[in-house]
């Protein structure tokens, strides 16, 4: 909706609310490029910091619930406006929810850093957190646009994450079937990608809302799943 | 379509009144522009719009009020239960005996609370003597919830209830000649809220009744009360529908903006 | 321009000043206004009050007179028809010989005054008043009875302070002995000033006989206008104004009709003295004099005003009534009549007195339609009396003002209250009227 309220102080009050998406949104991105570079790198210090910043997103989520919590009771918003707070309000526990997943793998990385590496997994995971963090950018891109169609596009990209969480399953039960010790250290890494991978579903959800805000009705089933892990062909 | 579920709801209901291509002139002003509209029956719709846009225009077309501004000219097709009521034939005065109509100011009759419900039923005759008649006023007062308010002053005058109490007046005055559809012109405008909320709630049990066409400002109030909402803007009907889908996910970007507040 | 503000609102800067001190100029300027308006009223009562009380009192000379049945009653069976034979003139002896025998018996000194001056002194009317009473009663020939009966103007211009000595001296009718005389019988108690209920009750009087005049028949013509006029103009003004107002079709002819309504409520009344001597003596041949004419005329001029003062109170019943009662199912006439007019009636009510106020006091168009003429006999009672000669209030006034006796001045002034008094009340009942009937909506 392009066309301002004829109440200025509402517009004001959904584009603050707007802003605090987005800063969350920056910070959860952040925080999970951090903790698969902390992991890459085997930076505990850096790790710590990705923990510690989770308190800040948990603290965003809140202030986002209560502002919207305000506008509901002092504005009363009906059609557009209403389905903005509502999506708001999935997309902010969406975000939290990720900013957890993002402490997760700081903490295993913190874990991991103590034992021996496991050749290449690493990187695949790093590159699969970039492949979520660009997910989720561009989910709040298409909210922030209110594209629909951009939002579709995230939905399709899923996939992508969901075909590298694949690979990198068969990659660690590899490791795994080589070396018993490699065990340990590639539950952790199964744990951290499928993490990475939920990040990617939340992406999902977010780019679902936003087809619901422009749309106002949610996509049918026609989602993409392709997580052949629990298809039960692989001998897991 | 998601609402598919609500419109099949609808369709079983059955059509009270309907109108087809009204258009309305008052003189030179083309105030109602080919409205088609179903009103159900047992049912609350709500006609809501920015001010100038029709809505009271329409609901005083139901019960030919017009009919009382020289100027204005109603055509098209109101049909109630089948019958034009627009026919040569059909008294207005009979008419608004089976459609009665509450205003947006509480306006009692500067009688008794019981001459004011009872003024209706005298000049049309329904009841045979004064114990029918109480039996009326009884019924009324208590179909409006006001009864055991004003029971033990029903010689009292009307105009000196509270503001809320009077318009209930209003409604008791309007049920006592037993209509089919009740016309509420902005019903709660000059209340305070708390009034607002009890003639609210005694609209929703008027609903297992009659069929209640309300006009209001409040969009809140539409949504509160109604179960099918009307937009009308500029004279045109723009969207008419569920009132739960109304105010969630309006089709008509114009609807839309005016239920945001985007255009006055 | 823009000034800097005030430092401290305990002190009020220029602007304020100068705002401050119009608005008590304007103050002033409003109560020298209602000072002024005062002032003028007050003259204006101290006058009519000053110079008209003193018509509500009149001097009486009182003596007992034998009625000797062989003067009054030759025949001797008392039958008012035979009796009647005896002219004023025959009272007037007896009258004389009594009042030289009440003096005589006082011891009552009459000085030089020969019994014709004597008798000068009491009105020409007071014989007329002695054999009236007598025929309405010939019991009371035989007998001896008290008699007030009228001192002359001048006698009773002379207790009241309107005639003294020296103008006495220069008078025709009266020289300084017989008030001096006057003096005498006062003091004996064979002259009284008091109450005088025949100002209400009598007839006009002669030029010659100032202090029998009487409102009379005057109150009784107002009355009779008042009646035509009121039941003419109420039914037809409602009804007019209900038609225009709620009924005609809002056009060209209404609003022709509507502005000449206006018009007509402005148009001088002399105006519709006219139009009534034209049409209703002229060419439908009602007698001249008459109250029914005058109330026709009255009712010409009271309509327009009854109309727009009818139509504004129709038009300030809130429209919400008349939603209500057509929302409800009423028609067109249920509404006027249920709802409409019993809201609008303290409205009506109030401009139809206010307009037969005006009537009572018009005097232009009633000088035409000969109401002026001197009416000695009573109008009969309606609906007869309706074409029965008569006077009016103000036009009495008008006619005692044209009268050359110094003593009709007073007489003026009396009706004038008379007539104010009348005016009050009806504005009294008018203000009652829309208290009683005032309702909030």
């Amino acid at each position: 909706m392009t066309q301002s309220h004829i109440l200025s102080a509402f517009d004001r009050d959904l584009e603050s609310i707007q802003a605090l998406v987005m800063r969350m949104g920056g910070l959860v991105e952040a925080a999970i490029l951090d903790a698969a570079e902390a992991l890459e790198t085997r930076d505990e210090e850096m790790a710590q910091r990705v923990r510690a910043g989770d308190k800040a997103i948990d603290a965003l989520e809140e202030q986002i619930n209560a502002e919207c919590a305000r506008v509901i009771a002092i504005r009363a918003p009906a059609a557009s406006d209403l389905r903005t707070i509502l999506t708001v309000m999935k997309i902010a526990a969406n975000l939290e929810r990720c900013g957890d997943y993002a402490k997760n793998l700081a903490k295993r990385s913190m874990v991991l850093s103590q034992m021996a590496a496991l050749p290449g997994s690493t990187g695949s995971i790093r590159r699969m957190a970039k492949q979520v963090t660009l997910l989720l950018k561009d989910a709040l891109d298409a909210y922030i646009a209110r594209d629909a169609r951009m939002a579709e596009d995230v939905r399709q990209r899923d996939q992508d994450v969901d075909q590298m969480y694949n690979a990198l399953f068969r990659e660690l039960l590899t490791h795994m079937m080589e070396d018993p010790r490699n065990i340990t250290p590639a539950m952790h890494l199964h744990f951290i990608a499928k993490n990475i991978e939920r990040v990617g579903d939340h992406a999902t959800g977010i780019a679902e809302q936003v087809i619901y805000l422009v749309t106002g009705q949610l996509p049918g089933e026609a989602r993409p799943k392709i997580d052949s892990t629990t298809a039960g062909g692989q001998g897991a | 379509m998601n609402d598919m579920r609500l419109t099949e709801k609808v369709v079983t209901e059955t059509a009270k009144i309907t109108a087809r291509g009204v258009q309305v002139h008052y003189g030179t002003n083309h105030a109602l522009k080919d409205v088609d509209v179903d009103i159900l029956d047992k049912t609350v719709t709500a006609f809501i719009g920015p001010s100038g846009c029709g809505k009271s225009t329409f609901l005083r077309c139901l019960n030919r009020m017009n009919d009382t501004v020289a100027s204005a000219r109603v055509t098209g097709r109101i049909e109630m239960d089948g019958q034009d009521i627009y026919d040569p034939r059909v008294d207005p005065v009979q008419l608004r005996a089976k459609v009665g109509m509450v205003f947006q100011k509480p306006n009692p009759f500067p009688k008794s609370i019981y001459d004011n419900v009872a003024y209706g039923p005298k000049i049309h005759g329904l009841a045979r003597g004064k114990a029918e008649l109480d039996e009326i006023v009884e019924t009324s007062l208590k179909k409006a919830a006001l009864w055991n308010e004003v029971k033990d002053r029903l010689a009292a005058p009307g105009t000196g209830l509270s503001g809320g109490q009077q318009q209930r007046l209003c409604i008791a005055r309007a049920v006592a000649t037993s209509p089919e559809v009740l016309l509420m012109d902005e019903p709660c405008s000059a209340l305070d809220p708390i009034a607002t909320a009890q003639v609210e709630e005694l609209i929703d049990e008027l609903r297992a009744q009659f069929s209640v066409v309300i006009v209001t400002h409040s969009m809140q109030q539409a949504a509160r009360v109604s179960q099918r909402t009307a937009f009308f803007h500029l004279g045109h009907l723009v969207e008419y529908g569920e009132t739960g889908h109304i105010f969630t996910n309006p089709t008509d970007p114009r609807t839309e903006a005016y239920i945001t507040g985007r255009i006055g | 321009m823009t000034q800097a503000p005030a430092k401290s609102l305990l002190v009020p800067d220029a602007r304020t000043r100068a705002r401050n001190a119009s608005e008590r100029r304007f103050r002033l300027m409003g109560m020298a206004a209602v000072a002024i308006g005062l002032v003028a009223l007050v003259v204006l009562l101290v006058s009519v009050l000053g110079n008209g009380l003193s018509s509500f009192r009149q001097t009486y000379v009182t003596i007992p007179i034998t009625l000797d049945a062989a003067v009054l009653d030759k025949s001797g069976n008392r039958n008012p028809d035979e009796m009647k034979k005896v002219t004023t003139l025959g009272y007037g002896k007896l009258m004389q010989t009594a009042l030289i025998a009440a003096l005589a018996e006082k011891g009552v000194d009459t000085g030089d005054l020969k019994p014709k001056e004597i008798m000068g002194m009491m009105s020409k009317e007071a014989p007329a008043d002695l054999r009236e009473a007598v025929l309405s009663d010939p019991s009371l020939v035989g007998q001896t009875i008290t008699f007030p009966a009228f001192a002359t103007s001048r006698i009773d211009g002379y207790f009241k302070g309107r005639v003294t000595m020296e103008s006495a001296a220069r008078d025709a009718n009266i020289n300084p002995e017989q008030l001096a005389l006057a003096d005498r019988m006062a003091a004996a108690g064979l002259i009284e000033t008091r109450l005088n209920w025949g100002f209400l009750t009598r007839p006009d009087a002669s030029e010659l006989r100032p202090e029998a005049a009487g409102l009379g028949v005057a109150i009784l013509g107002s009355a009779y206008m008042m009646i035509v006029v009121l039941v003419l103009s109420l039914p037809i003004g409602v009804a007019a104004s209900i038609y225009l107002e709620e009924l005609a079709p809002k056009n060209r002819w209404t609003d022709l009709i509507e502005i000449n309504i206006a018009n007509l409520a402005a148009v001088p009344s002399i105006v519709f003295g006219i139009l009534a001597l034209a049409l209703f003596i002229n060419i439908a041949g009602l007698p001249q004099s008459a109250p029914i004419v005058g109330g026709l005329v009255l009712t010409l001029m009271t309509l327009p005003t009854i109309i727009i003062a009818t139509r504004a109170s129709l038009k300030a019943v809130p429209p919400s009534i008349r939603d209500a009662a057509l929302g409800v199912g009423a028609s067109k006439m249920q509404t006027i009549f249920h709802h409409v007019l019993p809201l609008a009636m303290p409205g009506i009510l109030t401009g139809t007195i206010l307009g037969l106020a005006r009537a009572l006091g018009e005097s232009a168009p009633l000088l035409l339609i000969g109401m002026v003429a001197f009416v000695r006999d009573y109008p009969s009672a309606p609906p007869e009396g309706l074409f029965d000669p008569a006077s009016a209030l103000p036009v009495q006034v008008y006619s005692w003002t044209q009268r050359a006796d110094p003593a009709f001045v007073e007489r003026a002034s009396g009706a004038i209250i008379v007539l104010l008094v009348f005016l009050l009340a009806m504005n009294a009942l008018a203000i009652i009227l829309r208290r009683r009937f005032e309702r909030r909506w």
